[in-house]
């Protein structure tokens, strides 16, 4: 009989989280194989092929983002790093690199799942071409073939920028994008460095669809990162 | 150069003064006011040039050029008249007085100049080290505070998962329970001191200064109390922020960071479940943020040092304030390197911590 699960390899050389992490996998009714150096990475990655990879950025024998670089030479593959709390710019640097998104030690088991649930699902989506039509979150909507808004059954007036942005979100919920690559899909390559206009749209979003902008239901800050919006189900 | 620079300044406000006197010379055909004018020229000389050299050259060329141009007999020099003798070394001593005032009265300005710049810079170097030696105090309290309230968690830690590995089979399901419960429990304790400690390592190496950069507070606000509620789910925080967009310019983690430290004191440490109110306000030139809980209060002879890392060993036996101490000092040192103040009080029904940050600036 064939085996339908997925597949998810862990990469990563404490052999405690690792074991951990399997644990945990392993009682979801994820296969998983691990790896505790880059060189093991990467042999696996070519003869398993997981359908996710799990990637802690500090491993022995070379630097994680290097293997987030080979690996994107010539797969799709999503990639979770596993990073800790206080390297932004490792975060970012990685993100940039073609890596999926990042949870942070340490994490639970909630937020594992979801990552990796989100993961997989917006690989799936990507690879058929399809996405769907509509963003659903507790009292939120959003229909993009109509390109409405709506808010506890309420049709909530955007500007256009605004617009793009809450679907760009939306369409990567739960995912993390970092501020480089929003302003990029929404004001172009020639954007520049200053973000400030994101941020400042970014709070009239809030405005308009938050109760209290300092407890929020749909967008969640990652400071120094970039947005997160919530994930829809 | 300087000397070239000078000379010609010299020779400029010779011929200068020599056009001017010919000029009155002319209109006014009186040769009264030909000796102030070069004298005029020589105070400007020794003021714009350096040292005594150049004042005394242009008080012999004033000379020369009164008796050349201006007496008797014309475009000759001539100091043998009546009275030439007793004119010219009058002014030729004038000259030289004044011409030795403005320099020297130039040198004293100067002096007194690099007497200041002197002030400064041991003013400034007793600043730095004044700074350095409350950095190195905070240092060794954290690392004393450290050390004696890590022991407390692990050894709690150890001993649990020990008491389970031998004895799981004899041991009830609620007794294993509670034991992992309270490995949880330290383990998150742990957690958020080494994130303190982290924090320390991010103030710059050296001086008390913070890399601040223009942030939104709605986001770091959130952020933080996003944070706490996922460590401590059943927490109550009521966050109140500015209705207006603002950025303020911070380090966001190490903001985060005292606004998880607070929030999680007044949560652990109030002895009270009312809801926490946090509320964001914004002043004149700062942001006010203020933690206020409804519970026991802080005990008034605690007030003083409860910033300084070392109240938790005052506050042990009951052992609530565990590691208390070094949260609060982390705080100040994180808001003082951002140029702003912290503080705390009691208010009739608990305990209120304030903090602030600057608006605009640099931190000093």
């Amino acid at each position: 009989m064939k085996d339908h699960r997925e597949l998810i390899l862990i990469i990563e050389d404490e052999k405690n989280i690792a074991d951990f992490v399997e644990t945990v996998l392993n009682s979801r009714n994820y296969k998983v194989i691990k790896a505790y150096t880059g060189k093991e990475a990467l042999s696996a990655i070519t003869s398993h092929c997981p359908d996710v990879i799990l990637l802690d950025l500090g491993l022995p024998d070379m630097d994680g983002l290097d293997i987030i670089k080979q690996v994107r030479e010539w797969a799709e593959t999503p990639i979770v790093v596993i990073s800790a709390r206080t390297q932004e710019k490792e975060k970012v640097a990685a993100l940039d690199l073609g890596a999926d998104d990042y949870i942070t030690k340490p994490f639970g088991t909630d937020e594992l799942m979801a990552r990796i649930r989100t993961a997989l699902r917006h690989h799936d989506k990507a690879k058929a071409g399809n996405s769907s039509e509509k963003y659903q979150v507790e009292g939120l909507e959003i229909d993009f073939g109509k390109r409405l808004v709506m808010l506890e059954g309420q049709s909530i007036h955007l500007t256009q920028i605004e617009y793009k942005l809450i679907t760009l979100l939306a369409k990567n919920a739960g995912k993390v994008l970092t501020y480089d690559h929003i302003m990029k899909e929404i004001w172009g390559p020639y954007a520049g460095d200053d973000n400030q206009i994101l941020r400042v749209n970014m709070a009239n979003i809030r405005r308009k669809l938050e109760k209290n902008p300092a407890e929020p239901k749909y967008i969640f800050t990652e400071v120094g990162v970039g947005y997160r919006m919530q994930e829809d189900r | 150069m300087k000397r070239l620079k000078e000379f010609i300044v010299t020779m400029a406000l010779l011929v200068l003064a020599t056009a001017l006197a010919y000029w009155f010379y002319h209109t006014t055909e009186s040769m009264t006011n030909m000796a102030i004018v070069y004298m005029m020229a020589t105070v400007l000389i020794s003021r714009y040039t350096s040292g005594y050299f150049w004042g005394i050259i242009s008080c012999f060329i004033g000379v020369l050029g009164v008796n050349f141009f201006f007496t008797y007999p014309f475009w000759q020099i001539d100091f043998t008249r009546d009275g030439y003798p007793a004119t010219f070394i009058g002014m030729l001593v004038i000259s030289f007085i004044t011409s030795a005032t403005t320099t020297s009265m130039k040198e004293q300005k100067r002096l007194a100049e690099e007497r200041d710049e002197m002030n400064k810079k041991l003013y400034e170097s007793q600043k730095k080290l004044e700074v350095e030696t409350e950095k190195e105090k905070m240092r060794a309290n954290l690392l004393r505070a450290v050390s004696h309230d890590l022991r407390t968690p692990l050894t709690s830690m150890i001993g649990s998962s020990d008491l389970y590995l031998e004895a799981k089979d004899t041991l009830k399901e609620e007794e294993k329970e509670g034991l992992i419960q309270h490995i949880r429990e330290d383990a998150t304790w742990l957690l958020h001191m080494v994130e303190n400690l982290l924090s320390v390592t991010r103030i710059r190496e050296g001086n008390t200064k913070v890399n601040k950069s223009p942030e939104p507070l709605e986001e770091v606000v959130s952020e933080g109390v996003i944070r706490l509620k996922k460590r401590y789910p059943g927490a109550e925080i009521r966050t109140t922020i500015p209705e207006d967009f603002l950025m303020v310019p911070m380090d966001a983690t190490l903001v985060e960071q005292v606004i998880i430290n607070l929030l999680e004191n007044a949560l652990l440490h109030s002895g009270s479940t009312r809801p926490i109110e946090f509320t964001v306000t914004k002043e004149k030139d700062t942001v006010l943020f203020q933690v206020r809980d409804h519970g026991i209060g802080i005990a008034e002879d605690k007030l003083p040092d409860l910033f300084d890392g070392i109240s938790s060993e005052r506050g042990r036996g009951s052992d609530s304030s565990k590691g208390m101490g070094i949260g609060l000092s982390i705080c100040k040192s994180i808001i003082t390197a951002h140029g702003g103040a912290i503080e705390a009080r009691n208010h009739s029904d608990g305990a209120e911590f304030i903090f602030t940050l600057p608006l605009e600036g640099e931190a000093k």
